[in-house]
């Protein structure tokens, strides 16, 4: 079965680790993302994977072979480049085939390959074509097209949507994911946008500095983020510093303006410096007390930023600056700047970290 | 104003052009005169000049001694510029790639006679003749900037990622050189070659030290003719040369979109 395991991985580069003791295990079938800021060493796990960059230092696996020190060529790994890497001087049918002819498979072989993944990518009938005679979609298809007609036993993309618009990387989202899963191929996708990763992953690993955040579900990194970095990256959260007054199954902090509030959170030690994280659309705004949220504060609305589906409120309460965000929905009251109001989030939605 | 402007600048042009292509023109002239000194007055049309070339058996085999020294220096320094350029777009920085270009540059700097001296002295110091292959080196040393310049600028637009997506298909490393490497660069290296080649084989002061009564080039022997007299017949040995060069100049343009000149 294929199945991808990073174990120990490290890369440095004169100094500066770009993979950091990085461990994953990608299951066969699945669809990971692999999620973080610019510069977090995403490519560069991706590129160890592949064979085009070594590993200073761990192991690989793939279908239970170690190909640590295998050459590209050898590996069966297809990959997806984030600027396409068409052959610009081969038509569209030659790039698709490119694989199988360095296979030695007969012409004939090669030919039916090429036209049933022209057909999975929905581009019959421009196999004779130049790359540069395609849209930029067309490309992102035939280069998704060439990395899967060598049947690869793991599908890699770096960034394969970035170059799209917006509207065309919704589209391509859903193709990606309709061709992995009618493939059953295992595949794992470099980006760094979040909604992309949330929407198209069985499992996102966020990766910050060279390391892994965490490996989970999209809904379990949303919702329950493991270390700040992740809550913090992954959707917009109202930060809030101070020490840890009591732990336990709901802890208590305690901000330095006397305000204490209930949430909860591993590893913390009373009189610690802590970090509270609550997402912005966590947030209840309300005219009447929300007595059911155990934190409530009044507050009164400073901005109201409307941004069609929701509305951003930005609010002053108990020295605390907090942004809340509804849905612009006439269930949900409406704000203006200057009124006064309740502010409130339950304490299993504010998340305590360790500075 | 804007009509005198144009103007001008358009006269200028014709004059620039004139200056740089009338010797040229001029010589070509002369290969058609029947005058039997140079330069002299236009007397009429005549192929006899051509034909006289064909009487002299040492610019034959001169031309062929210019024709081997050039093709091999060419190639010489054809592969010593692609590993280099190689090399330097694939890793180099841009400040790295500019200071190490300079520096492969730098025969040209050196004026061409010392060169060929340098390389005569070297010989000698080492107790070996010069003979043909030192004549070599010295045009293959010459000629190799040109295709540094050339390669370095094919290579700035080939993306290197196309060979990792050949390997990643399984192309080794022999099967991305002939499938991808080499057809996307081939302009770049023919351009190179074919500009190499011209450069050597026009080439005098590089040789002046270098060559033996065998192993005279063409421009040597020419040289040495008009040192004794001077007819229209090295007019016309010139107008073949031109011709030969123009074509290939053309054809490099016209089939591989490559300029020599831009
Ligand atoms: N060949 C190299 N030599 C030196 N440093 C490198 C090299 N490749 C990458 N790095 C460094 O390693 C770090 C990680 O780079 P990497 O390209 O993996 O980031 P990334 O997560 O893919 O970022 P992005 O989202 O911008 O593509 C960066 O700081 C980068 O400068
Ligand atoms: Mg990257």
């Amino acid at each position: 079965m294929p199945e991808l395991i990073l174990s120990h991985v490290t890369r440095r580069f004169s100094g500066h680790t770009a993979v950091d003791d990085f461990s994953l295990t990608v299951r066969d079938g699945e669809f990971v993302c692999l999620l973080g800021p610019s510069g977090c060493g995403k490519t560069t796990t991706l590129r160890i994977i592949a064979g085009f960059e070594r590993a200073d230092a761990g192991r690989l696996t793939l279908d239970g072979a170690d190909i640590t020190h295998a050459p590209p060529q050898q590996r069966d790994i297809g990959l997806v480049f984030q600027s396409y890497a068409l052959f610009p001087h081969k038509t569209v049918a030659e790039n698709i085939g490119f694989g199988l002819k360095m296979r030695g498979r007969p012409r004939a072989a090669i030919a039916a390959a090429v036209e049933e993944a022209l057909a999975l990518v929905r581009l019959e009938g421009l196999g004779g074509r130049y790359p540069r005679a395609l849209s930029g979609g067309q490309q992102q298809r035939v280069a998704l097209a060439r990395a899967l007609a060598i049947r690869p036993r793991l599908l890699l993309m770096d960034e394969p949507l970035s170059n799209l618009d917006a509207q065309l990387r919704e589209e391509m989202r859903n193709e990606i994911r309709r061709i992995q899963k009618s493939l059953g191929i295992t595949a794992v996708l470099v980006t760094h946008d979040q909604a992309e990763a949330l929407a198209m992953a069985d499992r996102i690993a966020v990766m910050a500095k060279g390391r892994l955040q965490q490996m989970a579900d999209p809904a379990t990194i949303y919702e329950a983020p493991a270390t700040a970095f992740v809550s913090g990256f992954i959707g917009q959260a109202n930060v809030l510093e101070g020490r840890v007054e009591s732990t336990g199954a709901e802890a208590v902090l305690a901000l330095p303006g006397g305000v204490t509030l209930a949430g909860r959170g591993d590893g913390l030690a009373a009189g610690a410096a802590t970090r509270a994280m609550v997402k912005h659309e966590r947030m209840a705004l309300c005219r009447a007390e929300p007595a059911q949220l155990a934190n409530r504060f009044p507050c009164q609305v400073a901005e109201r930023t409307y941004l069609g589906g929701s509305i951003a409120y930005r609010c002053e309460a108990a020295g605390m600056t907090l942004t809340a965000l509804l849905p612009n929905h006439p269930l949900f009251e409406s704000f203006a700047p200057g009124d006064t109001a309740w502010i409130g989030w339950a304490a299993t939605d504010c998340a305590f970290f360790p500075c | 104003m804007r009509f005198l402007g144009k103007a001008a600048g358009g006269l200028y042009l014709l004059l620039l052009y004139l200056f740089v292509a009338g010797p040229l023109l001029f010589v070509i002239a002369t290969s058609f005169n029947p005058a039997t000194s140079f330069p002299a007055p236009f007397e009429g049309l005549t192929l006899s000049w051509y034909a006289a070339i064909l009487r002299r058996p040492e610019f034959l085999s001169a031309a062929g001694t210019s024709a081997v020294v050039a093709a091999l220096a060419a190639a010489l320094a054809v592969v010593v510029a692609f590993l280099a350029a190689y090399a330097l777009s694939r890793n180099g920085s841009s400040s790295a790639r500019g200071a190490m270009a300079t520096l492969l540059a730098s025969p040209l700097l050196v004026p061409q006679v010392v060169i060929s001296l340098a390389i005569l002295q070297l010989a000698s110091a080492w107790g070996v003749g010069t003979g043909f292959w030192g004549l070599v080196a010295a045009h293959a040393v010459y000629v190799m900037p040109f295709a540094l310049r050339l390669l370095l600028t094919g290579l700035a637009r080939f993306d290197f990622a196309v060979e990792e997506a050949s390997r990643s298909l399984g192309g080794g490393w022999l099967s991305t050189w002939r499938e991808v490497t080499l057809p996307l660069l081939r302009p770049s290296i023919v351009a190179g070659f074919t500009f190499c080649f011209i450069l050597s084989f026009v080439n005098l002061p590089l040789s002046l030290f270098l060559t033996s009564p065998d192993t005279a080039t063409l421009p040597i022997v020419m040289f040495a003719y008009i040192e004794s007299r001077i007819d229209p017949m090295i007019a016309a040995v010139a107008s073949v040369i031109v011709l030969a060069a123009g074509t290939a100049t053309i054809l490099l343009d016209r089939f591989l979109h490559v300029r020599l000149v831009d």
